[in-house]
């Protein structure tokens, strides 16, 4: 049994303090090293929260019952006795930077179950933590600070449920400021500058989008282990992209991250869509971004039933014993009507526009060469439903028109009706979109449709120049779209289009606006590809692997072509050699691929599968217990044994 | 022929003018019930505009169903009318009569019970006399008050309905006439069809439009209301509706691995299981959104004006149809949309290369419903080989409906498996009726809110005054006259129903019914001997299918017991579980859930129609025995 002095680091003496000397036996264990240090700095605090970490070997020593010899810790080790919960700076998926306290001693999985049970976020399986792009740093912004919420003060985690007070985590409610934080987190942020979104590093290429995911940290290893310091920052994403068991009443902060994360992968293109995809995304966060100002995120309830609302507006009036013919009238469609003028665009006339006495009722668009005639036969009547409204509208040139498409067994007819001004154009406008959705003016939408058309309207007017007035009113749409369409488009150009998508989501709550959003994102044909580079084994040239939720596919390069796809399903083992850093896989009918990896490290793309493998072993039914223990055999690899 | 005609137009006629002089008569009614004039004057809308088929081209058998319709619909005029008169008065007004306290208790208690059922049932048992029920009198004013509303609302709801007589052409070169609601799903009207036909109930038995201007054929999907976009035909309309199998309907169901892994080969496909296959449409068919298959490929488009077909390379995403313009790369950023699929149905097209000159036959088109001729707004695409065409053409399906879809052939193949069985079919315990309906009409009537009375179970009340309530309540069951054959005359029949032990003793049931319809001032029709005697004679040959699967089929006629029960019952099952008012029982319910916006507001219902015409009520008797006459007539003539 030997004897010597071990040299120990109490961080809590500051840092010039010389390091601490206590003399120990080989047979010491852990906990009896701590006891003598705590007792020589003649400190009194809670030191609950301490632990020895080893600096040359990168470790730390928490098992109290071991001895140093068993730790094999000679006179020349160098240990530290330090918090295991530290502070550390998180970017959320919506951009915006807590700073909280996090374990740095246990694996980053749990360090990761801690943070999402701080912050009110299910299923903390689905996300993990990565290395923040290295900013390039230019001299001039060294000044700026970013805006960091500190709920450093939170209690950590116990294991017990987390308390709720009215609808967040007890601690958020206990002043103003962390209330703020909570909202923050559980509503989703005003959209950002578009000079903002182009400014912001985007992966452009599919090996840049490969390099981002060379980030991730290792689950299986602590935070301290792998370099992380006090204050460090590290971002919070979803990783695996398979979201098991949304609630919207209880997955609050989840929901909205998530959307988060999915707007800036959509904003950032680092998700791929087409145009007309890019226009109804744009216009569910518009809409999401109005709601949000409103709406507190609720389940969504379903409209009272029409026949109810009706009975019960009918009761009122058969109360008041007022007549039949009351009755009759709250049942009867109102109506617009209204001198407009129309054109019909046919091939080779160019006739202008004609002015006639228009009545709008129902679905049906009528009109009559003055208003005297109305009560005779119409000139012509036109049956909205199932028509396409397009709205062909300049502010500045001060032209209101809507252009029709109506569907008959020839064709498709084309007609132009041109409004005086905004107030007339907005509601036979907002009639139109009605009825060519089958609705007629009664429906509950109607006044909303005028109103949203308005204020689209009104976007048109705010000039681009005026940056500063980011209100709520005037929302750029710029900011709505990715850099791509910033730089295709003119603003003028692309609120109509916006428009356009817009009223197909106008009506959706915020839930199910953002439900929407997510949806869209998930039909995507690349979503949920998380790419690596890598070489395959006998092959000369680099190549991409993208790992999804149910297969591997094999892309090509240089055109960007899926050459290859494997499912899961069909696998039937997966090894990686640590030594030469080579992952082989195993598919049924002796298919094997092996390959090592350029851009992250093999240990990531082993995680990625083993993961995946994870996910899907989650069952609907099972309630929230986390099978840690399996995760870490299937992603842990050689450490974990 | 032509006095069929002539009869038909004539009993339309009669309809309104009933109507119209039941509303004069109920002074005390608010204005709303005398609306549903408007919707009788619908139905025979139905006919005139009906281009579906003209009477003239009727066959015999499809008049007999049409028949069966009507007068179906007649009665339940008769019926609405005869209840919303009681429910106009006082209760009190009817202690007097007694020969149908049940009718007249019926409205005032069943309207006002969450769950009308329960209150029937006690109601059916022991007429109790009207005044024990009501608490006092201005609740029961209240009541009545409430139950004006719900049946002035039902009116107006119903007022808008609107009915097509579809003929349906069946692949074996028959065909099926049937009236179709405008609430109907095409679901609905495939079992409609089953039990017309009684082919083997299998998912992929659809209801297809053809149209030959365009050489067009599509399978309506099961969700879908057919009464719709059949309206939209023009008059002089060719299209044709088919009732066929057709094997893509829900291959993607079947075998999804074919179009999710299109890419791989197709032998490793063929022996897929059904493990795998299960994983594939949960994959696909149960996450948050509904992946749609990756197509893409090579098709050919025709140019917009142009007799040319162009190449170019097409991808399939949920959002639309893309293709990527010449010299651009796949990425999402390059492509180009053709169509989006909101305002389009996708059509497979015949002989096209004759017609248009196309690369192969295998073309399919995209067009808004309506467009049902050439034109600039369809979009022409033509693949290599067939494969590739059900390929493309499931693939649109699956982005336009979505989950839909999936629901849909669940909801087929339940049937497919209850058909088998014989047991249960579509959710719910009374659906098991809407298998065994042994009318060939019931279930379009049943949806509209009909439930089928027969003409002569007026006559039936009268003679069974002496019978206790319920034989009064089953006098609603008979089927209607077109299959007499089927069932043994209604009268002797009945007392055994009543006590037979397959008969349920149901609440739904004696709710669902009518009340019986005479009235103090309406007496009842047809003078009774006259239709004693008149179905056995009348004896139209039923519908030949129907004889023909006798076998096949439990037949109706060997034990009216089992059958007798279904009509309602399924008329019940049809109203969804919802509260069913009284006597058009499933319309609110059903179309406040169809429709949960429009119809109510949108009704405007036409200025109540109070004409002059009175009509005298035995006349109505008259008309339907006139019409039974003529028919007979016509027959002997033959």
């Amino acid at each position: 049994m030997a004897a010597w002095d071990l040299t120990i680091t109490v961080e809590e003496l500051g840092p010039e303090a010389p390091p601490l000397k206590i003399s120990v036996t080989s047979d010491l264990h852990i906990g009896g090293v701590i006891l003598k240090v705590v007792e020589k700095t003649q400190l009194k605090k809670d030191w609950s929260d301490h632990a020895l970490w080893w600096e040359q070997k990168q470790q730390w020593l928490l098992k109290p019952s071991w001895t140093l010899d068993k730790c094999g810790i000679h006179a020349d080790a160098r240990l530290c006795l330090t918090p295991q919960h530290k502070p550390l700076r998180l970017g959320l998926p919506n951009g915006t930077t807590i700073l909280l306290r996090a374990c740095f001693s246990s694996p980053v999985f749990r360090t990761v179950m801690g943070i999402c049970k701080l912050l009110n976020i299910r299923h903390p399986e689905e996300l993990s933590l990565l290395w923040p792009v290295e900013a390039k740093k230019k001299k001039k912004d060294k000044g700026v600070e970013e805006e960091v919420y500190d709920i450093t003060c939170a209690p950590l985690p116990s294991a017990t449920m987390l308390k709720l007070s009215s609808g967040m985590p007890a601690f958020f409610a206990e002043s103003p400021e962390s209330e703020a934080v909570y909202k923050t987190l559980s509503v989703s942020q005003p959209a950002p500058a578009p000079e903002t979104i182009a400014k912001m590093y985007r992966s452009t290429t599919i090996v840049e989008k490969a390099q981002v995911n060379g980030r991730w940290l290792d689950s299986s290893r602590s935070l301290l282990k792998q370099g992380i310091k006090e204050n460090d920052k590290v971002l919070l994403r979803f990783k695996y992209f398979t979201f098991h068991d949304i609630t919207p009443q209880i997955d609050v902060v989840r929901l909205t991250q998530l959307y988060e994360q999915a707007r800036w992968a959509i904003l950032l293109e680092e998700i791929e869509c087409t145009e007309e995809e890019m226009m109804v995304f744009a216009a569910l966060q518009y809409h999401i971004g109005k709601v949000s100002l409103t709406e507190q995120f609720v389940a969504s309830c379903p409209a009272m039933d029409d026949l109810d609302s009706a009975l019960q507006c009918l009761e009122v009036k058969m109360d008041r014993e007022s007549s039949a013919d009351d009755m009759l009238q709250t049942m009867t469609a109102p109506e617009l009507h209204d001198y407009l003028k129309i054109f019909r665009p046919k091939r080779l006339t160019l006739k202008g526009y004609k002015q006639f006495w228009f009545t709008f009722k129902d679905t049906t668009l009528s009109y009559y060469k003055s208003k005297e005639e109305s009560c005779k036969e119409p000139i012509q009547q036109m049956n909205l439903k199932g028509c396409e409204v397009a709205p062909d509208v300049s502010v500045a040139g001060q032209k209101f028109c809507i252009r029709l498409l109506i569907p008959g067994p020839e064709g498709m007819n084309e007609v132009y009706l041109r409004c005086e001004q905004e107030q007339q154009y907005s509601q036979w406008m907002a009639a139109c979109r009605l009825a060519s959705k089958g609705k007629t003016l009664v429906d509950s939408s109607f006044s909303s449709e005028v109103q949203s058309i308005q204020s689209f309207l009104a976007m048109q007017k705010t000039t681009p120049s005026n940056k500063t007035a980011q209100t709520d009113d005037s929302i750029n749409t710029h900011s709505l779209v990715s850099p791509r369409y910033q730089k295709k488009y003119k603003p003028k150009q692309l609120s109509p289009r916006i428009l356009e998508a817009y009223q197909n989501v106008a009506q959706l709550s915020l839930t199910d606006a953002i439900q929407r959003f997510l949806q869209i994102w998930q039909a995507l044909p690349d979503f949920g590809l998380s790419y690596i580079v890598v070489r395959f084994k006998g092959c000369r040239k680099d190549e991409v692997l993208g790992i999804a939720n149910n297969r591997l596919i094999r892309i090509d390069l240089g055109v960007g072509d899926v050459v290859k796809t494997w499912r899961y399903n069909t696998m039937r083992q997966w090894n990686v050699n640590w030594d030469i850093k080579q992952v082989a896989i195993e598919f049924d009918g002796n298919i094997n691929i092996a390959f090592s990896c350029v851009t992250a490290d093999c240990k990531i793309v082993h995680e990625y599968i083993g993961g995946y493998i994870f996910m899907s072993t989650r069952s609907r039914d099972q309630s929230d217990t986390l099978n840690e223990e399996l995760f870490h055999k299937l992603t842990g690899g050689h450490e974990a044994l | 022929m032509d006095d069929i005609d002539a009869m038909f137009s004539d009993m339309l006629q009669e309809m309104d003018l009933l109507t119209q002089s039941l509303g004069e008569e109920s002074e005390t009614l608010p204005k709303p019930p005398s609306i549903p004039v408007t919707q009788e004057m619908n139905v025979s809308f139905g006919f005139a505009d009906c281009n579906v088929l003209s009477l003239n081209d009727l066959e015999d058998n499809d008049l007999d169903a049409l028949m069966a319709d009507l007068v179906a619909d007649i009665s339940a005029t008769e019926e609405k009318f005869a209840t919303e008169k009681e429910n106009s008065k006082e209760p009190t007004h009817f202690a007097p009569p007694p020969v149908q306290p049940q009718s007249n208790f019926y409205l005032p208690t069943s309207t006002d019970a969450p769950r009308p059922a329960t209150s029937s049932t006690s109601i059916s048992a022991p007429p109790p006399p009207p005044p024990t029920a009501k608490p006092s009198k201005e609740d029961l004013e209240e009541q009545i008050k409430a139950d004006k509303i719900k049946l002035a609302l039902e009116k107006l709801k119903e007022a808008k309905v609107k009915k097509l007589v579809v003929k349906v052409e069946i692949t074996d070169g028959g065909s099926k006439t049937l009236m179709v609601d405008e609430r109907q799903t095409v679901r609905e009207v495939i079992d409609n069809l089953f039990e017309k036909t009684h082919c083997d109930c299998k998912v992929d038995w659809s209801v297809c439009e053809t149209n030959p201007d365009l050489q067009t054929e599509r399978g309506f999907e099961d969700h879908e209301n057919l009464v719709e976009p059949l309206s939209t035909w023009q008059r002089d309309s060719e299209n044709k509706v088919i009732f066929q199998e057709k094997n893509d309907k829900y291959e993607v169901f079947r075998n999804p691995q074919v179009f999710y892994l299109w890419k791989k080969d197709k032998k490793s496909l063929k022996d897929m299981k059904e493990k795998d296959k299960e994983q594939l449409l949960e994959e696909n068919f149960c996450g948050p959104s509904v992946i749609v298959p990756d197509l893409e490929g090579v098709l050919y488009l025709k140019e917009d004006g142009k007799k040319s077909w162009k190449q170019r390379y097409f991808l399939l995403r949920a959002s639309g149809l893309y293709y990527s313009p010449k010299g651009k790369t796949k990425a999402s950023r390059d492509l180009v949309c053709l169509v989006q699929f909101d305002n389009v149905n996708v059509y497979y097209c015949k002989e096209y290369k004759i017609k248009y000159k196309a690369p192969t036959d295998h073309c399919f088109i995209l067009k808004h419903p309506q467009i049902q001729k050439e034109s600039q707004y369809i979009k022409y695409l033509c693949c290599d080989d067939e494969w590739s065409m059900t390929l493309w053409v499931t693939g649109i399906r699956v982005a336009k409906y979505g989950k839909q879809l999936y629901d849909n052939y669940k909801a087929a193949v339940r049937k497919a498996a209850g058909s088998a069985t014989w047991t249960t079919t579509i959710q719910g315990s009374p659906s098991i009726s809407s298998a065994s309906t042994p009318s060939p009409t019931p279930k379009a009537k049943a949806a509209n809110g009909h439930v089928s009375q027969p003409p002569m179970e007026i006559k039936d009340s009268g003679n069974q005054t002496a019978f206790p309530p319920p034989p009064a309540s089953m006098e609603n069951l008979p089927p209607p006259p077109p299959d007499p054959v089927s069932l043994p005359p209604p009268p002797p029949a009945l007392p055994t129903t009543t006590k037979g032990n397959k008969f349920p003793p149901p609440p739904q049931f004696t709710q669902s019914s009518f009340p019986p319809p005479p009235m103090d001032d309406l007496p009842p029709p047809p003078p009774p001997p006259e239709d004693i005697e008149l179905p056995p004679n009348f004896l139209p040959p039923p519908p030949p299918s129907f004889v023909s699967c006798g076998g096949s089929l439990p037949p109706p006629p060997p034990d009216p017991l089992s059958y007798l029960p279904p009509p309602p019952l399924q008329n019940f099952a049809s109203v969804g579980g919802g509260p069913p008012p009284p006597p058009p029982p499933p319309a609110p319910a059903s179309s406040a859930a169809n429709h949960p916006t429009g119809s109510i507001r949108k009704v405007a219902p036409p200025p109540p129609k109070r004409t002059t015409a009175q009509l005298s009520t035995p006349s109505d008797g008259n008309l339907m025995s006139e019409l039974m006459l003529a028919m007979q007539k016509k027959r002997s003539q033959q």
